[in-house]
C-alpha cells in the first residue's frame, strides 16, 4: 500500500512527449496528472486510452495501463475495460478528429450506456499529426483563408451534442488556464458515470499563431451561481456566442437522462446503466420466434 | 374431405434406408412448420432418436416461405439426406422457392391441404395425384381464413406416419406451451382431431434407444461452448446468421458471472472486446461476413498488442448483404489474409453443432495462450441448425493465459520470451504499467519507426504463430478406407456430407483440417500418400480453399469442385460433380 502522498510526477511515466513547443497537449499532460494526485488514484488501478491523433499520444506519457490505440476507436475499447473490469478508473484522450470525425458514431452510444469513463476531447480545431487538414470543428473562416476541405461544412457543436445525447457531466475548460482544467478533470473524474470534458486547445504548428489566445478571449468562467442540474441552460450555454468555462451540467447519479420527448422516456424510474448493459433475458416466446424466422 | 388414392395407402412407402426418416416440411409464415419441426426433433430426442434439422427461408429473413428438412436415425447424422420419405406442405405454391432444398423419391409419402389446387412445380417429379390429402386450413368462400393450428394438426399425421406414442407427443406440447394454457389447449384439440383422422400412411416405426439426448442449434453450441471454457466478456451487433450467438448469451449469460453487451456496430463490438482483453479477462465476438470486414483493423491491433480475442463468423453467401440466410464458405480468405499488414492470427473451422463445444475450448485456448486474435468460422449451414447429440461432457480446465508477476522482469514485449510470448500485465497488478499500442513498439512498449525493430518484433509475433502450428499439427479429421485410392479435401461444414459420403462411396478417403491457418501440411501430405485422384470440395465459387492448399502444397492435379453458396451440396450433387471431372 502506498503511504507517501502521490504527487502528479507519480503519474508521469519518465517519457519525454513528443509534442511541438508550445502545444496545449503539454497543459492538459499537467492538469491530468495533477487531478489524478488529487484523487489518488493508484497508478496500477488507472488505465488511460486513446485513438491516434498528437494528443491521442498521451497514455504513453502517464504511468498507468496505457493504450494507445487506433483512430476513432478508443471509447468502444475503453467501455469494454470498464465493463469487464470495473475496478479500473479509466480515462479517454484524444482529439477533435478522432473523437467528432472518424469516432463520433461511437459517442452518443457511450453515453447511453453511461460506463464510468471521463472522456476529455482536447479540441485544437485541427488535424495536427497528418499536417492540418480542417477537423470538424475547424472555423469556417479558415478553412477558407487556407484553402481547406470543407468551407461549406458548418462546425459542429460538441457540447450540444453531448447533452442532447443525454451526457451526465459535460464541462469545458482551456488548456491554458491549468487552475481550472484540474479541477474539471477531478470532478469529471469522479463523477460515477460518463463524463465529458471539452478541452479548448491551441495548436502552435497549423492554427494561426494567436488562436489559443483568441479562443481564451472567447471564454468566461462560468459564475458561482450556475446551477449544473439545468438541462435547458446548459443547452443554452452551449449555443452562446461566448465559450463558458466550468461544469456546465451535471446530472445527480441515478437519475434518469431528460433527453427524450416527453412520453418517450422508457427508461427505468431509476435509472440503471447495469440493467442496459446486459438487459434482460429472452422469454421462450421471443427466443423461439428469433431461432425460427417465418417459422 | 378427398380421400387419398388407395394405391399409396396400399403400398408401403420405399424406406429411404433401414435406419433412417427424412421429413420435409413446407409452409408459409404463420404456419408454424419450424415450430412443428422443433417439437419433432424434441419428441427425437426423447427417445433417443439421433436427428437434424435444417431450415431454408426465402430471400428475406423474416416471413414468406419456410422449409424445414429433418432426418431422424438410430445412428449419429449430421447429413440432412438427399432424399425425402416425406413431404408436408400446407401450399404447394410455396414449393417452388426450394429448388434444390427438397426432393423426393419415387416412394416418398405426400400430404397435401385439400382445399389447395396449386400445381406443384415440375422439378419435383411428382404431380400430386397420389397425394394423402387433409384439410389443415379453414376454409370460407374459397379463402383462407384463421382457424386451429395447422403444425398441430399436421404433428398428429406425422405421429401416425412414425409410429410414434401420441401420449409423447402431448407430454412435449405441454412442456412447450404450458406457461399458457389456452394456447396448449388449442394445440391438444387440433392435435386430437386430427389424430382421429383415418387413412394416413404408416412408415416402419421408428424408435430410439431409450436413452434422453440433447437438442442443440449450431449457434447456441458455440455460445455454450465458449462459457464452459470460461469466457468473461461478449459483446456483439446483431446479423445474420450469427445473431442467436449473442441471443443465448444475453439469456445465460449474465447468470454464470459473465458480461454481454450490444455494440452500436461490429466495430465497436470487437473494441469491447479488446478493451476487456486488455483488461485479463477471456472475450469473444461473433458476426456475419459484413461484420468481419468491419472488424478487420481491430484484428490488426488485436495481433499487433498481442490481446487475446475470439471472433466467430458464421459465413453467408456474401459480398456485400448477398444472401444473409444462405450458406456459403467464401470468408475464408479474408478470415486467414484479410487486413493491413502482416499479422499472426488462426483460423478454425467448425464441424457441424456436435463440434461447436469442442472447437470454441480449443479457439479460447489458442487465442490466451499464444494472445493473438482466433476465428472461428461457422456457416449458416451450421449456425441455425438443430441437431439432436449426446448430453456435453467436461472438456477440461478453462484456457488461461500467463499472467505476469514482478518476477517475470521488466518488458511486455520482451524479444526472448518462450516461443514469443510474454507474461501478460493485467490492470490491477501493482509494478505492471506498461504503455500498450497498436503503434510498432519496442520490448518496452514505446513507438518506434526502426526498420530492425520491425523486424525483430514480426519474428517475435510470428514466433507465437509457429509455436501454435507444432501444437495444432494434428488437429484434423481423416475418414474412410486409408488405402482408398480416390480423395477429397474439404473442410468445416462440409463434413457431415463427406461422413456419408464415404459410407456409400468406399473408394473414397477424405480430409478436413480443424485448423485452416496454420495449415495442418505435414498431416496433409501424409495423408495425400497414395492417392490416384483428390478432388477439392467447397462452397466458394473463387475456390478460396483450393487456392489456400496451394500456398502449402504442390495442387497440380487436385480437382476444383466449388460453386456458389446457396443450399448444400448433396451426395448426388457430389457424385455428379465427380462424374462429370473423370
Amino acid at each position: 500500500m502506498t503511504t507517501i502522498p502521490l504527487k502528479a510526477k507519480d503519474y508521469r511515466s519518465g517519457i519525454e512527449p513528443v509534442w511541438c513547443t508550445g502545444c496545449g497537449d503539454y497543459g492538459v499532460l499537467k492538469g491530468l496528472t495533477q487531478a489524478l494526485a488529487d484523487i489518488a488514484v493508484p497508478p496500477e488501478r488507472l488505465a488511460v486510452i486513446s485513438g491516434i491523433g498528437c494528443s491521442s499520444r498521451l497514455p504513453g506519457y502517464t504511468k498507468s495501463y496505457a493504450f494507445n490505440t487506433i483512430h476513432g476507436r478508443a471509447l468502444p475499447i475503453a467501455s469494454g475495460l470498464k465493463i469487464a473490469r470495473p475496478e479500473i478508473t479509466t480515462i479517454v484522450v484524444g482529439g477533435d478528429g478522432d473523437g467528432f470525425s472518424i469516432g463520433l458514431g461511437h459517442l452518443p452510444h457511450a453515453i447511453r450506456r453511461d460506463v464510468d469513463i471521463t472522456y476529455a476531447v482536447l479540441d485544437n480545431g485541427i488535424y495536427g499529426l497528418t499536417k492540418g487538414q480542417a477537423s470538424p470543428t475547424t472555423a469556417t473562416e479558415f478553412k477558407r483563408d487556407r484553402g481547406l476541405a470543407g468551407v461549406d461544412e458548418r462546425p459542429l457543436n460538441p457540447v450540444l451534442l453531448v447533452l442532447s445525447a443525454g451526457c451526465g457531466f459535460v464541462a469545458r475548460t482551456h488548456a491554458g488556464n491549468l487552475p481550472h482544467m484540474r479541477i474539471m478533470l477531478r470532478e469529471a473524474i469522479q463523477y460515477p458515470g460518463f463524463a465529458f470534458v471539452h478541452v479548448l486547445a491551441g495548436c502552435v504548428t497549423y492554427q494561426t499563431p494567436s488562436y489559443a489566445q483568441t479562443v481564451y478571449d472567447r471564454c468566461d468562467v462560468l459564475p458561482d451561481d450556475h446551477d449544473p442540474s439545468d438541462l435547458d441552460r446548459a443547452m443554452s450555454l452551449a449555443r452562446a456566442e461566448r465559450f463558458k468555462l466550468g461544469v456546465l451540467y451535471r446530472r445527480e447519479p441515478g437519475v434518469k437522462p431528460d433527453v427524450l420527448p416527453e412520453g418517450h422516456d422508457v427508461a427505468p424510474d431509476v435509472w440503471a446503466p447495469e440493467a442496459e448493459m446486459t438487459s434482460e433475458p429472452l422469454g421462450e416466446d421471443r427466443a423461439k420466434d428469433a431461432e425460427f424466422p417465418g417459422g | 374431405m378427398s380421400s387419398a388414392p388407395s394405391s399409396i395407402q396400399a403400398s408401403t412407402p420405399r424406406p429411404a434406408s433401414a435406419d433412417s426418416r427424412v421429413l420435409a416440411l413446407v409452409g408459409s409464415g404463420g404456419d408454424g412448420v419450424a415450430v412443428l419441426g422443433d417439437i419433432i426433433l424434441q419428441m427425437a430426442a426423447q427417445q433417443g432418436l439421433y436427428g437434424v434439422m435444417v431450415q431454408s427461408y426465402g430471400p428475406q429473413i423474416r416471413g414468406g416461405e419456410s422449409a424445414v428438412v429433418l432426418r431422424l436415425s438410430r445412428e449419429e447424422v449430421q447429413y440432412e439426406g438427399d432424399e425425402a420419405d416425406l413431404l408436408l406442405c400446407f401450399r404447394a405454391a410455396d414449393l417452388k422457392r426450394f429448388l434444390g432444398a427438397v426432393r423426393l423419391h419415387a416412394g416418398s409419402v405426400m400430404v397435401l391441404e385439400t382445399a389447395d389446387e396449386g400445381a406443384l412445380p415440375e422439378w419435383l417429379g411428382r404431380d400430386g395425384r397420389d397425394a394423402f390429402r387433409y384439410a389443415f386450413a379453414r376454409m370460407d368462400a374459397g379463402a383462407e381464413v384463421p382457424g386451429e393450428p395447422k403444425n398441430m394438426k399436421a404433428l398428429a399425421l406425422i405421429v401416425k406416419l412414425l409410429g410414434w406414442s401420441p401420449e409423447l407427443a402431448r407430454e412435449t406440447l405441454g412442456r412447450r406451451f404450458g406457461h399458457r394454457a389456452a394456447r396448449l389447449t388449442e394445440n391438444l384439440t387440433a392435435f386430437d382431431q386430427a389424430l382421429a383422422h383415418e387413412g394416413m400412411p404408416v412408415m416402419p416405426a421408428l424408435t430410439g434407444h431409450g436413452r434422453v439426448l440433447h437438442v442443440e442449434t449450431g449457434n447456441e453450441a458455440l455460445a455454450r461452448g465458449a462459457m464452459d471454457a470460461g469466457l468473461g466478456f461478449f459483446a456483439g451487433y446483431p446479423i445474420t446468421p450469427s445473431s442467436e450467438v449473442m441471443e443465448t448469451l444475453i439469456e445465460e449469460f449474465p447468470d454464470r458471472g459473465g458480461r454481454v453487451v450490444q455494440a452500436e456496430d461490429e466495430i465497436a463490438a470487437l473494441g469491447m472486446v479488446l478493451g476487456a482483453s486488455f483488461g485479463g479477462v477471456t472475450s469473444m465476438t461473433a458476426t456475419s461476413g459484413p461484420g468481419l470486414s468491419l472488424m478487420t483493423e481491430m484484428l490488426g491491433l488485436a495481433s499487433m498488442a498481442e490481446l487475446p480475442a475470439v471472433i466467430i463468423d458464421c459465413q453467408r453467401a456474401g459480398p456485400a448483404t448477398g444472401m444473409p440466410s444462405r450458406t456459403e464458405q467464401s470468408d475464408l480468405y479474408h478470415a486467414v489474409y484479410g487486413g493491413h499488414g502482416d499479422f499472426p492470427r488462426a483460423v478454425l473451422g467448425v464441424f457441424d453443432v456436435l463440434h461447436g463445444r469442442e472447437v470454441m475450448h480449443k479457439a479460447l485456448h489458442l487465442s490466451e495462450a499464444y494472445q493473438m486474435p482466433v476465428l472461428v468460422l461457422s456457416d449458416a449451414y451450421i449456425a441455425q441448425r438443430r441437431q439432436i447429440l449426446e448430453p456435453p461432457g467436461d472438456l477440461g480446465p478453462h484456457p488461461a493465459r500467463k499472467r505476469w508477476t514482478p518476477d517475470d522482469g521488466p518488458a511486455r514485449f520482451d524479444l526472448s520470451g518462450e516461443k514469443g510470448v510474454n507474461a501478460f500485465r493485467v490492470p490491477g497488478t501493482p509494478g505492471g504499467t506498461y504503455p500498450a499500442a497498436g503503434i510498432e513498439h519496442t520490448p518496452d512498449g514505446l513507438p518506434t519507426a526502426d526498420t530492425n525493430m520491425h523486424q525483430r518484433m514480426n519474428t517475435k509475433r510470428f514466433a507465437k504463430l509457429a509455436a501454435l502450428a507444432v501444437e495444432t499439427a494434428g488437429w484434423v479429421r481423416t475418414f474412410g478406407d486409408p488405402g482408398a485410392p480416390n480423395g477429397i479435401v474439404s473442410w468445416g461444414s462440409q463434413f457431415g456430407l463427406l461422413r456419408e459420403w464415404v459410407k456409400v462411396h468406399p473408394g473414397w478417403r477424405v480430409f478436413l483440417p480443424e485448423i485452416i491457418h496454420p495449415f495442418p501440411t505435414a498431416a496433409f501430405e501424409k495423408w495425400r500418400q497414395g492417392l490416384e485422384r483428390i478432388a477439392v470440395v467447397e462452397l466458394s465459387f473463387q475456390g478460396q480453399f483450393h487456392h489456400h492448399l496451394a500456398g502449402h502444397t504442390d495442387i497440380r492435379g487436385i480437382e476444383r469442385l466449388g460453386r456458389s453458396g446457396g443450399v448444400p451440396i448433396t451426395l448426388r450433387e457430389l457424385e455428379h460433380l465427380l462424374e462429370a471431372r473423370s
